[in-house]
């Protein structure tokens, strides 16, 4: 029963490659079989969120092309042994590999692994039709603001039109004060223009921006970002999980915790 | 306008009145087409002749709807059901009316064909259950009515009305074919743009409220109003 999961969310930088990291992590953390599958071919940047730059020998086009094993091109990660990532390559464009030898190697990756998360590239190209043809279901990620929301509601209609049926959604970098003043869409109004199910809301946090620095995803620290994504791996899981408060209060409350744990 | 018609006219006539090598000529014409029909084959032979032309063209023209009109022979009103008998069992043209390929009768033809096709497809209507995403297009001949949003970024082009059981925010576009008594309905109504038969009304510049009451377009003295879906309103469209 293993699983291939598509993040997108047609916008860049909206949090894909993050959000694939931390979902990962966080699932091989919940003792699951996982490997992520980086499919930005050009633009590598999964194995410098994940700090695993310095292991890259082979990759996903050497492994298309058969000039290695798959074995020989997945990097097992430094922190789970479970946990497997298979990066892209730097030197080519998206139209080394085509949806048909994705889905062949999707297939492969099936028989020994839980999951299979692919980050999928921005834009609805090439590079978006390989990512989603293997895929089971999709992980929409975006954040509160039209433009992304626009691009989500096109990718999630291309989504419907290739047969991929369960799609959930992620509103990354929601700011509570904001949308407490109105200068912000809420959660709900997100969810109320796209029609898809919620599997996970993620508050702005500075700590995001540190764990990506450093290559250590935060999933399932202390951090309101690292228990919002831990709850995401739940739900992926198909457990209820309660939604976490996002506003200020519990916030700072989790950033006074943190000083303390500090010293 | 009118200089384009007479000279249309005036070829069908030319070449009506040459000599033919084929007993049969199909011809497209604005509304439809002119069947030229040799004047002296038996009615018989001619039926077969009209039956093979059309299984050859039946791909060419597809399930179209369009007006018919004979030429180049006298026929008896049995004669041309006949025909037209022999029409539809040979491909897939839904015929909407005849016309006696008159140049005189031009103008009932373009009337009847109008209004026979903007009674059908503001008449008749479709269901679409789901949502309408950014970069979808849904194009109807008939009327429509959608179980679900029409998000920004999205496109629905209809010949008759539309009615949308959720919020319109993209682009609407009724009376496609130039029915101008054509309206929209959407439970909330935030479009991008309405268009009616030729008229265009955008969203205004200024950020609004968002309106969650039941709203109905539609065309009066050549603008499109929007208005609270009420009894008073529904009277004045017919």
């Amino acid at each position: 029963m293993s699983e291939v999961i598509v993040v997108t969310s047609g916008k860049g930088g909206v949090g894909k490659t993050t959000t694939s990291a931390n979902a990962g992590t966080g699932l091989a953390k919940l003792n699951k079989r996982v490997v992520l599958i980086d499919t930005d071919i050009g633009l590598r940047n999964l194995d410098v969120v994940m700090g695993l730059e310095n292991r890259i020998v082979y990759n996903l086009v050497d492994v298309v092309e058969g000039n290695c094993r798959m074995k020989q091109a997945l990097i097992k990660d430094k922190r789970y042994p479970n946990l497997c990532l298979l990066p892209s390559a730097q030197t080519r464009d998206k139209s080394s590999v085509t949806p048909e030898q994705m889905k062949k190697l999707t297939e492969e990756l099936r028989e020994e692994y839980d999951y299979i998360i692919l980050d999928c590239p921005a834009g609805i190209e090439q590079g978006f039709k390989n990512a989603i043809a293997g895929a089971d279901r999709a992980i929409i990620v975006t954040t509160p603001e039209v433009s992304a929301i626009r691009d989500a509601d096109r990718i999630i209609g291309l989504l419907e039109a290739n047969e991929l049926k369960k799609i959930d959604l992620i509103v990354n970098r929601i700011r509570m004060d904001m949308v407490k003043r109105g200068d912000m869409m809420s959660i709900a109004d997100v969810v109320d223009i796209l029609g898809i199910d919620l599997i996970g809301a993620v508050p702005d946090d500075e700590s995001i921006v540190i764990s990506t620095n450093q290559g250590e995803p935060l999933v399932g620290d202390d951090s309101l970002a690292g228990q919002a994504f831990m709850n995401i791996c739940h739900r992926i899981m198909g457990e209820e999980v309660p939604w976490l408060d996002l506003s200020g209060k519990s916030n700072l409350w989790s950033k006074i915790s943190d000083i303390f744990k500090k010293k | 306008m009118e200089n384009t018609e007479q000279i249309e006219g005036q070829k069908t006539v030319e070449t009506a009145e040459k000599p033919r090598k084929h007993a049969v000529i199909i011809k497209s014409n604005k509304y439809g087409i002119t069947i030229v029909l040799d004047r002296q084959l038996p009615f018989e032979i001619l039926k077969q002749k009209i039956a093979e032309k059309f299984r050859e063209s039946a791909d060419f023209f597809g399930s179209v709807q369009m007006a018919v009109s004979l030429e180049g022979r006298v026929l008896s009103e049995e004669e041309q059901w006949e025909i037209l008998e022999v029409i539809t069992e040979n491909s897939q043209i839904q015929i909407v009316c005849i016309v006696e390929s008159d140049a005189e009768k031009e103008e009932f033809f373009r009337q009847s064909m109008s209004t026979r096709l903007n009674e059908l497809s503001a008449q008749n209507g479709q269901f679409y259950k789901g949502m309408l995403r950014s970069g979808q297009v849904l194009e109807t001949e008939t009327s429509i009515v959608i179980l679900g949003d029409v998000n920004p970024g999205a496109k629905i082009i209809s010949k008759g009305n539309i009615i949308i059981l959720g919020a319109l925010k993209g682009i609407a576009y009724a009376g496609a074919a130039g029915n101008s008594s054509a309206f929209v309905v959407a439970l909330e109504m935030n479009p991008c743009q309405i268009q009616i038969a030729d008229v265009i009304a955008r969203s205004s510049d200024e950020k609004k409220k968002i309106d969650k009451e039941p709203k109905i377009a539609f065309i009066e003295n050549e603008n499109i109003y929007i208005e609270p879906l009420s009894r008073d309103i529904l009277k004045i469209i017919h």
